[in-house]
C-alpha cells in the first residue's frame, strides 16, 4: 500500500486546514456579510468526518499497515491509532460544526478557527500514531498551540483571554517536562523509538533511578494534557473562558490524544520492564485515578456556572479513564479497549452536553448558570431532552454510552484486582448523579424566578446537527454497543 | 553506577561555595559610594529614557514569526540539498509538497495582510 494511503486520514486532516485557510483569505471577503455563511464550517466538519471515515477504511487492511522503510518507523498506522484517528476526527468535525453557529451568533467567525481546528485534529492523530518519542512531540505541539490560539479566541473577553494565558504558560511548562523525560530516556536508550527504548528498558536501565525520573516527568507532561488532578488547575478557567465550541474541543479530542500517548509510553516503553513491576510507579497512576475521580466530582457540585461543572466532571471524567489505563497495565485484557471505548463515548456525550450549552445563547445572554436553565424543559422540549440524555450518559446510566464505557472499564479493573479503585470509582459516580441529574431537574421541574429571562436557544441548524448526531450516537453505543466495542477489542498495536 | 557523578557534585559544591563567599567579601569589605548615575538602569552606555514597560508593536512580533518559519524551511532545505541525488524523486516531491504547504501559508499571510508595516 502506499504511503500516501496509509497516512491518508492525517493527510486528509492537514488538507482540511489548508483549504480552509485558503477559503478564508481567497473568498471570504472580510467586508461582506459572507462571515454568516458558515461555509468554512461545512468545509472543515466534511473534512475531519472524512478523515474519520478513512481512518475507518483503512481498519479492513489489517491490523497494522506495512509502511515503506524510508519512515524509520517513526508512525505507525495501525488499529489502535486509527481508532484514535477516528475519535479524533469525529470530535473535531462535530466541534467545527458546533461553531458554525455559535461563532456567527456571538459575534466572533473569524476564518482562523477552521484550519487551527482541523491541524490541532491532525497534530492530535500524528501523537495517537507516533511510535517515536520525538514525534509524539511535534504531534502534541501542533495540536497545543492551535489550541492555545482558540482557548483566547474570543479577544475581547478578559476572562478569554485569562483562561488561554493560563493554559499557555502552564501548557508550555508542562511540554517541557514531557520534553525533559524523553531526554532521559534517550539518555538510557540511546533512541526515542518506543520499541528500542522498551527494549532497553527491559535490561540494566530499568532499575536506573533515571529511569524512573523520566517515568515521573513523562507522566507530569501528559497528565496535564488529560487534566488528571495534580495537575488540572488550568482547567476550570480554561475551559470556562474559551468559547464553547473550543471547550467541547479541549475537552474530547487533546484528552483522547494525550490519552494514546500515554497507552503507549506505559504500556509499550515501560510495559514488563522491571520498573513496571515495582510498586512504585502503578501507585503514582492510581493516586492520580482516585485524586482526580475525588477532587473533579465534590467539586463540580458546588459549581454554579455549568461550563466549570462539565470542567470539573471532565476532570473526573480523566480519573475514570485512569482506572482503565491502570487495568489495562496491570494485564487485563480488555484494559486498553475499555479505554478505547470510554473515549469514544465521551467524545460523543461531552460534545453534546457542550453542544446543547452553545444552543441555549443567544447573542449576550448565554445560558451559564444552572439556574438560567430552569423552565428550558416546558419551552424547548427537545433540547433539553437533548442535554438531559447527555447528562444521564455523563451519569453512567443506562441506555446510554456512558453505562457500557464505565461497565467496561469498571470489570476490566475488577479482572485486574484492582476493586479497591472500582469501589471509589462507583462511589464517585454516584456523586457525579447529583450534579448532572440537578441539571435535568431544574429544566423540567423549577420555574424561572418571576421577570427571570428563560433561557433562548439560537436558530442555527448547524448545532442542532451536531446535538442529533451527538445524540444518536450516544444511544447508539448505549443500546448496541457490541459493533464498536470489538472494534475497540481489535484496536492493537 | 552513581559513584562516576561524585566528582560532578563536588566541583558544582566548590563552585557554589566560591560564588557565595566572594559576594559576601566583597559586600563586607568592599566601598560603597552609591551616586545617581551608578543607580541608573545600564543601557549599553546610553542614558535611559522612558519607563521599561513600553508595549513594543504587535508586528515586530509577526515579523520575528515569520522569520522563524522561513528560518526552519532553510534548515530543512539544507541537508535535502546535500542529499540530493540519493533521495531521487521521492525526496523531491516530499520537498515539494513541503514548499507548496509553506507557500499556501505565505499566501495566506499575505492575503491577511500581516506583510504590511502601515
Amino acid at each position: 500500500m502506499s504511503v500516501w494511503l496509509a497516512l491518508s486520514p492525517l493527510l486528509a486532516m492537514v488538507a482540511t486546514g489548508l483549504v480552509a485557510m485558503l477559503v478564508d483569505v481567497l473568498v471570504r471577503s472580510p467586508a461582506s456579510d459572507a462571515d454568516t455563511r458558515g461555509d468554512l464550517a461545512i468545509i472543515t466538519t466534511v473534512g475531519l468526518f472524512a478523515s474519520a471515515a478513512l481512518a475507518l477504511g483503512l481498519w479492513g487492511s489489517g491490523p497494522s499497515v506495512a509502511l515503506p522503510e524510508s519512515l524509520g518507523g517513526v508512525v505507525a498506522v495501525d488499529r489502535f491509532g486509527l481508532f484514535f484517528a477516528a475519535t479524533i476526527g469525529l470530535g473535531g468535525g462535530l466541534s467545527a460544526l458546533i461553531a458554525g453557529g455559535y461563532l456567527a451568533e456571538h459575534g466572533i467567525e473569524r476564518g482562523e478557527y477552521y484550519p487551527l481546528i482541523a491541524f490541532s485534529c491532525a497534530g492530535a492523530a500524528l501523537m495517537a500514531m507516533a511510535t517515536d518519542l520525538l514525534v509524539l512531540f511535534v504531534g502534541l505541539e501542533t495540536m497545543s498551540l492551535a489550541v492555545y490560539c482558540l482557548a483566547g479566541f474570543r479577544r475581547g473577553s478578559r476572562k478569554s483571554l485569562e483562561g488561554a494565558l493560563k493554559y499557555f504558560l502552564l501548557g508550555s511548562f508542562a511540554a517541557a517536562f514531557l520534553l525533559f523525560g524523553i531526554a532521559l530516556l534517550y539518555v538510557l536508550a540511546a533512541s526515542t523509538r518506543i520499541a528500542e527504548i522498551s527494549e532497553a528498558l527491559r535490561g540494566a536501565a530499568g532499575s536506573s533511578p533515571i529511569a524512573v525520573l523520566a517515568l515521573v516527568l513523562l507522566l507530569t507532561g501528559l497528565g496535564f494534557k488529560i487534566s488528571a488532578v495534580p495537575f488540572h488547575m488550568w482547567t476550570p478557567d480554561a475551559y470556562e473562558g474559551a468559547p464553547t465550541p473550543v471547550t467541547a474541543f479541549m475537552s474530547v479530542v487533546v484528552k483522547a490524544a494525550a490519552f494514546a500517548a500515554l497507552l503507549r509510553v506505559l504500556l509499550v516503553a515501560f510495559g514488563g520492564t522491571a520498573l513496571g513491576a515495582s510498586v512504585g510507579w502503578p501507585q503514582i497512576v492510581a493516586f492520580f485515578a482516585v485524586a482526580s475521580m475525588s477532587v473533579g466530582n465534590l467539586v463540580a457540585i458546588w459549581q454554579k456556572n455549568v461550563k466549570r461543572m462539565l470542567a470539573y466532571s471532565s476532570i473526573a471524567h480523566a480519573g475514570y479513564v485512569l482506572v482503565g489505563v491502570l487495568a489495562a497495565w496491570k494485564g487485563a485484557p480488555e484494559g486498553r479497549a475499555g479505554v478505547l471505548f470510554y473515549l469514544l463515548s465521551y467524545t460523543v456525550m461531552n460534545i453534546g452536553a457542550f453542544a446543547c450549552v452553545a444552543y441555549f445563547g443567544r447573542r449576550d445572554a448565554e445560558a451559564v448558570h444552572t439556574s438560567d436553565f430552569a423552565g428550558v424543559a416546558r419551552q424547548h422540549p427537545a433540547a433539553a431532552l437533548a442535554l438531559a440524555t447527555f447528562m444521564v450518559a455523563l451519569t453512567g446510566m443506562p441506555p446510554t454510552a456512558g453505562f457500557f464505557a464505565k461497565l467496561y472499564v469498571f470489570r476490566s479493573a475488577i479482572d485486574a484486582g484492582l476493586w479497591p479503585l472500582v469501589v471509589v470509582a462507583v462511589l464517585n459516580s454516584a456523586v457525579s448523579a447529583y450534579y448532572y441529574l440537578n441539571l435535568v431537574v431544574t429544566m423540567y421541574m423549577r420555574s424561572p424566578e418571576p421577570g427571570a429571562p428563560v433561557a433562548q436557544p439560537m436558530r442555527s441548524g448547524a448545532i442542532a446537527t451536531a446535538i442529533v448526531i451527538c445524540a444518536l450516537l450516544v444511544l447508539h453505543l448505549g443500546i448496541w454497543p457490541s459493533r464498536l466495542l470489538s472494534m475497540a477489542l481489535e484496536a492493537g498495536w | 553506577m552513581t559513584a562516576q557523578y561524585i566528582p560532578l557534585v563536588v566541583l558544582l559544591g566548590v563552585a557554589g561555595v566560591l560564588v557565595v563567599t566572594f559576594f559576601l567579601l566583597s559586600s563586607i569589605l568592599g566601598k560603597k559610594n552609591m551616586t545617581p548615575t551608578k543607580a541608573m538602569p545600564y543601557e549599553s552606555g546610553m542614558e535611559s529614557h522612558g519607563a521599561a514597560g513600553v508595549r513594543p508593536s504587535v508586528k515586530f512580533y509577526l515579523t520575528a514569526i515569520l522569520f522563524v518559519v522561513f528560518d526552519v524551511e532553510a534548515v530543512f532545505l539544507y541537508p535535502w540539498a546535500i542529499e540530493y541525488r540519493s533521495l531521487g524523486w521521492a525526496g523531491l516531491v516530499m520537498m515539494l509538497g513541503f514548499l507548496v504547504v509553506l507557500a499556501l501559508g505565505l499566501l495566506y499571510v499575505w492575503k491577511k495582510g500581516a506583510l504590511e508595516w502601515e
